[in-house]
């Protein structure tokens, strides 16, 4: 290998390390906090809850007898909560915020 | 008046990030056996989610003698119309939510009821108990050899499976026979380990048993498991 070569590799060496280090380094991580999970990602307990006082406005049912059976992220700013409204099923949108989109 | 406790919760919800991904790491090379529990922790050298089963919870506790970060109890936001001193149990992510006011809650890990055993439900807090005598059901004293020496019930201590505070779970005046209760095994916070009972550590119980009053409402979320009848 002559000096031109071992140069060149050097140089190429150096750039490769440096694009994976700063590729590496804009993989944000979760905050210590939020570091477990399950496999079964479901929408947060509190904008579970939050569908479930909606669909106890809208019904008329009472609170008590609400309930969120499943959930499901829509996307990134939204999740589908499905709910047991003393034994009628309904369905609600809420996003990130907590804001209720729908309730069917 | 400040206890240990409350000053935990504070240095818990400041604790620079830092700290965590120290210890998530340390978490990560305690772990060599996979057992389908369903929980994932977070391994910030890899970017990856790694999953997190009982032998791997009992080796991390044998290192650390405390539960991963995320489980321990710490102040959240939660945005919600429930009262505070509402409990609200999500068996899924195994959190465990006590509503504060100002949109917040305190967030304690807990273990719950394994496949098959966990149910979701409105009910309350129908008493509490300090060290509680624990009397195993006649199915398990007919099973389990260990527990037959028990039948007559187990007095309260700290091999005892209720640890140091129980609270009996009830809807309307009727005992559902579910607890929310202390652990002698502590690194199974976390995971899906028991017969339908919310197990904390015996430090979280204790904290929650002393912020609460018989009554409270408790809202437990479990996503595919049974409802509890009258919901």
């Amino acid at each position: 290998m002559t000096k031109l070569q071992a140069i060149c590799r050097a140089a190429f060496v150096a750039a490769t390390g440096s694009t994976l280090l700063a590729a590496a380094s804009c993989v944000s991580s979760p905050e210590p906090a939020q570091m477990a999970r399950t496999t079964l990602q479901t929408a947060p307990a509190d904008l579970q809850l939050l569908c479930a006082n909606a669909v106890a406005a809208q019904t008329g049912v009472a609170s008590e007898k609400v309930l969120p059976v499943s959930s499901s992220q829509v996307d990134a700013q939204s999740y589908r909560v499905e709910l047991d409204a003393g034994g009628t099923r309904h369905s609600c949108v809420v996003d990130n915020e907590g804001k209720v989109g729908s309730v069917q | 008046m400040t206890t240990a406790f409350d000053r935990m919760l504070t240095a818990s919800r400041l604790r620079p990030g830092r700290f965590g991904a120290v210890v998530a790491g340390a978490l990560v090379l305690a772990m060599t056996v996979a057992w389908a529990a369903g929980t994932q922790v977070y391994d910030p050298k890899t970017h990856q989610w790694i999953s997190y089963d009982r032998t791997k919870a009992y080796k991390y506790w044998r290192q650390h003698k405390q539960v991963p970060e995320a489980f321990r109890p710490q102040v959240v936001r939660f945005r919600t119309a429930e009262k505070p001193g509402t409990i609200i149990i999500d068996g899924n992510q195994h959190f465990l939510y006590l509503v504060q006011p100002g949109q917040q809650a305190i967030r304690y890990g807990i273990g719950v009821g394994r496949e098959g055993f966990g149910w979701a439900g409105i009910v309350r807090v129908g008493r509490m108990a300090e060290w509680p005598t624990w009397t195993p059901p006649a199915e398990m004293v007919e099973r389990d050899p260990n527990a037959r020496k028990w039948a007559g019930g187990q007095p309260g201590g700290p091999d005892n499976p209720l640890g140091a505070r129980a609270l009996y779970l009830y809807e309307g005046d009727q005992d559902t026979i579910y607890r929310i209760h202390g652990t002698p095994e502590p690194w199974t916070i976390g995971l899906d380990v028991s017969s339908g009972c919310i197990r904390m550590n015996n430090d979280d119980i204790t904290d929650l048993h002393s912020r609460i009053q018989v009554g409270a409402k408790v809202i437990v979320l479990m996503q595919g498991a049974a409802l509890y009848k009258g919901v």
